[in-house]
């Protein structure tokens, strides 16, 4: 398995996602987890897994195959930035020419500190590079990449062994990015989702997306809906007396921080007793802290900053309607976590979590009265409320990760990949 | 025969604290208390101490002759109160001098006259009974904060019993006048206004030691010729700066104690040239013209407007919210609460808020406890609405209180009042 994200390093969902996958995988087969960053100490049962970051650069194999001019396809015109996701204080390291290194200097130089900033393009090649030099010594059958950021290693590595490719996807950069964004990551997801053989995206939206934007058949196809691990569920006491609705996630775009203000207007035009509060941080905090002022209800509508995990679920645990009303949402993981808690799910139809969560209030994201009017539905109406967190519990037994992890090996092996 | 009128500013915020969203009805303490004793305590060693010492040694060198004014705001004398008495004393030995006088200003350094008359009067007189507590003076002339200044506040204050006011000398106003005279202003009866001779009160305030100005180094010969030039056309040269130019915006290395310790001796080697307090040079000299600020002006950033605090929706968001609890403060809130709101209206909160860009941006940003304008804004607003909860709890618990009453025994509630029961006690014994 190749991942960006992991444990101690997760920026957002995909860390997360390919943890817990990983892990219940596991169970199942034997995996070894490449990611460019982790930790000595941090151990997974059943898993070889490798931090590039903890390869010892001694006996690392000098004269591997470093050459990018043998992909099976073209990948010219490499934009030199490019910050796919939101990072705060991310700077162009600018240092390029990798193709003169010898492998061990590539090792030496591989500093990945900061995963999406600045020439994240570059890290991409040089994980790509030492990932596929770790591959000619380990014995696997199947490669099982996740995202794009770990497409470029995946070809390599079917190019060198010959092995399946399956591709799992996430996210996409028409996600990210909006539908007319046809960059160079589009390019690459396009070429290598194309390249693969089979590929897993987390839900039927983000199959869609694939077939509509990448015009993948979807006979190529095998969804995968994320699964949760639960947690124990909480209540804390509010320290105030109004009611609260809950954002979490990067304020950026495709996660539609501007709906979730025009919610909040909608919902306090009608209570002022309510309290709109978006954890996480991304390009659009200061935009929210302007946009909300300007609104006049600078006193209900609130940002934390990044929350780690306890704080997080201290939120959780205090907050009465969970909103997410993406524009984008491959799945959505958050609305799962807010199920377990017992809070009632507004959530737009945008979204992956909308196929398996039936317990859960949708609107496109687009319709702010109608998320608006689901709020107050969910606040002023305790039978309805507890219907819904009733319905999405029901759901939580099978939005599980073992559930994931079965229908993964199903698919690998009704695909005959072993 | 031109006199200079000196008035210094001495004011330091209660700073909040990086207060989140999580603190909201938890804790109810919101200043930053280790922050502002650091910076007062900074301040007090590099400017107030060191240039009280100075301002002393002056007043008791020239005889009487070297005469100066200040406005201390409510909030910074409560700071010396609470962390640096002796800088408290040393005001106090200059006011005992005789050669200093004390002036008027709203008790924490707000922008009230522009959101509420009351507060803002309820604040000067707040103020004016700290002063006479301290210095035993009655202040006659006004200033508002940061020079805020227009028609209507000299109305305002003229009716308040002031008799002079300082203000900003804003060229667009003045025309081809000088600021160098006394005015009186449009609408009012005859409270004199002494206008603020920006260029060379900000010789010394910013450029003193600006290596880039083509004046620099400005030497006391230097300034004391630009000074004496006005000779035969002013009045009263008004040099009105933040008391913090000495030691603090411009530090002791720059040679600025060295300059303030020869101006005043300078100034008075011309014969005819002398210095004043405000109240006495509007007793002096007659004003000469009308200024008509029918906006508000202000000594702030290069627009001398209101920009500085009110120019972006958070500032404006921020204050209005806050202006917005006035009446619940005053019928449900105790002094405590009372306090705390009042301590919220300094203008520095908002001031911190300001995100326009270029050198005053950067004197913004010099100025500010904060990482952004961005986290002033939410760290107040998140403070704003722990002092709503608090607020709307009690206004709740006074009508739970009364609607109880009024149904419970007359008799009882008499009972308990004489064996000292409390109300509220009285309905949880009920």
């Amino acid at each position: 398995m190749l991942g960006w994200e992991f444990p101690p390093i997760i920026n957002g969902g995909l860390g997360v996602a390919c943890h817990d996958l990983s892990t219940a995988m596991s169970k199942l087969a034997k995996i070894t987890m490449v990611v460019p960053k982790s930790s000595p100490d941090f151990k997974v049962k059943n898993m070889n897994l490798i931090g590039i970051n903890n390869i010892n650069v001694e006996t690392f194999d000098n004269a591997f195959r470093n050459d990018m001019s043998d992909l099976p396809f073209d990948l010219q015109s490499i934009p030199f930035d490019l910050n796919p996701y939101y990072s705060e204080g991310a700077e162009a390291s600018g240092s390029r020419g990798l193709n003169m290194m010898s492998g061990k200097e590539k090792l030496a130089a591989f500093n990945i500190e900061n995963l999406y900033g600045g020439d994240v393009i570059n890290k991409v090649f040089q994980y790509a590079d030492i990932t596929s030099a770790v591959a000619s010594d380990i014995d696997f059958d199947i490669i099982h990449a996740h995202d794009w950021m770990t497409m470029l290693a995946g070809i390599k590595i079917k190019q060198q062994t010959g092995k399946p490719l399956v591709m799992h996807i996430h996210s996409l950069e028409v996600d990210r990015s909006g539908e007319n964004s046809k960059g160079w990551v589009y390019d690459l997801e396009k070429k290598g989702m194309e390249y693969a053989d089979l590929l897993m995206p987390v839900s039927n939206f983000t199959a869609d997306n694939i077939n509509r934007h990448y015009g993948i058949s979807k006979s190529k196809m095998s969804v995968i809906h994320n699964g949760s691990v639960p947690v124990k569920p909480f209540k804390s006491k509010r320290n105030f007396r109004e009611k609260t609705v809950l954002f979490v996630g990067r304020l950026t775009r495709q996660k539609g921080p501007e709906k979730f203000l025009d919610i909040a207007c909608k919902v306090l035009e009608k209570n002022p007793d309510v309290r709109f509060v978006m954890a996480g941080v991304g390009d659009y905090f200061k935009s929210m802290l302007e946009k909300s002022s300007y609104k006049s209800i600078g006193n209900r509508f609130h940002l934390t900053g990044f929350l780690n995990q306890e704080r997080l679920r201290h939120l959780f645990s205090v907050s009465d309607v969970y909103c997410m009303p993406s524009v984008s949402e491959p799945f959505g993981l958050s609305a799962v976590e807010a199920a377990h808690f017992g809070i009632p799910c507004v959530i737009s139809k945008q979204s992956g979590v909308a196929e398996v969560l039936g317990g859960a209030l949708k609107f496109d994201y687009w319709d702010t009265n109608k998320a608006a009017s689901n709020i107050l539905n969910l606040l002023n109406d305790s039978v309805l409320r507890k219907k819904v967190v009733n319905d999405a519990y029901k759901n939580l037994n099978k939005i599980t990760w073992d559930i994931s992890a079965h229908k993964i090996v199903n698919a690998y092996s009704s695909n005959q990949f072993y | 025969m031109p006199s200079i009128c000196f008035y210094f500013q001495v004011h330091q915020p209660f700073r909040i604290n990086n207060y989140s969203f999580f603190d909201i009805g938890t804790s109810h303490f919101y200043e930053d208390d280790k922050k502002n004793e650091e910076i007062l305590n900074k301040v007090a060693d590099k400017c107030y101490l060191k240039t009280n010492k100075k301002m002393l040694e002056l007043i008791q060198r020239h005889k009487g002759k070297f005469k100066i004014s200040y406005s201390l705001s409510g909030v910074v004398i409560e700071q010396f109160e609470k962390y640096r008495p002796d800088v408290l004393q040393s005001f106090i030995d200059l006011s005992n001098t005789g050669c200093v006088e004390f002036l008027a200003e709203t008790y924490s350094h707000s922008l009230s006259f522009i959101f509420s008359k009351d507060e803002f009067k309820r604040q000067v007189e707040k103020h004016a009974k700290v002063i006479k507590k301290y210095f035993n003076q009655e202040p006659k002339i006004f200033r508002n904060t940061e020079l805020i200044y227009n028609n209507e506040l000299a109305v305002f204050i003229e009716n308040m019993g002031y008799k002079g006011i300082v203000c900003e000398g804003v060229d667009r106003l003045l025309g081809e006048r000088s600021p160098n005279f006394l005015y009186n202003a449009v609408g009012a009866r005859d409270i004199k206004l002494l206008l603020k001779n920006y260029r060379l009160s900000d010789d010394i305030a910013f450029r003193f030691s600006d290596k880039g100005w083509k004046e620099f180094p400005l030497t006391t010969d230097k300034f004391k010729n630009w000074v004496h030039d006005i000779a035969g056309n002013g009045e009263t040269i008004n040099l009105f700066m933040d008391y913090e130019t000495f030691g603090e915006h411009q530090w002791e290395s720059t040679g600025i104690f060295n300059f303030l310790d020869h101006l005043p001796g300078s100034i008075l080697e011309h014969p005819d040239f002398s210095f004043k307090t405000p109240s006495e040079t509007i007793a002096s000299y007659p004003a000469r013209n009308i200024y008509d600020s029918h906006n508000f002006t202000s000594w702030a950033d290069t627009e001398r407007d209101l920009s500085a605090w009110l120019s972006n929706s958070m500032q404006q968001e921020a204050i209005k919210k806050i202006y917005s609890l006035e009446k619940d403060i005053l019928v449900y809130g105790d002094s405590a609460l009372l306090d705390v709101w009042e301590k919220l209206q300094t203008s520095d909160h908002y001031y911190y808020m300001c995100t326009k860009f270029w050198n005053d941006g950067d004197v913004h940003k010099y100025f500010s406890p904060f990482d952004s304008p961005y986290d002033a804004y939410l760290y107040f607003m998140n403070v704003f609405s722990d002092l709503e909860c608090t607020l709307k709890n009690k206004k709740l618990s006074s009508k739970k209180l009364s609607s109880e009453i009024s149904v419970g025994s007359y008799k009882r509630g008499r009972k308990m009042k004489r064996t000292g029961v409390s109300a509220v006690q009285a309905i949880a014994l009920s």
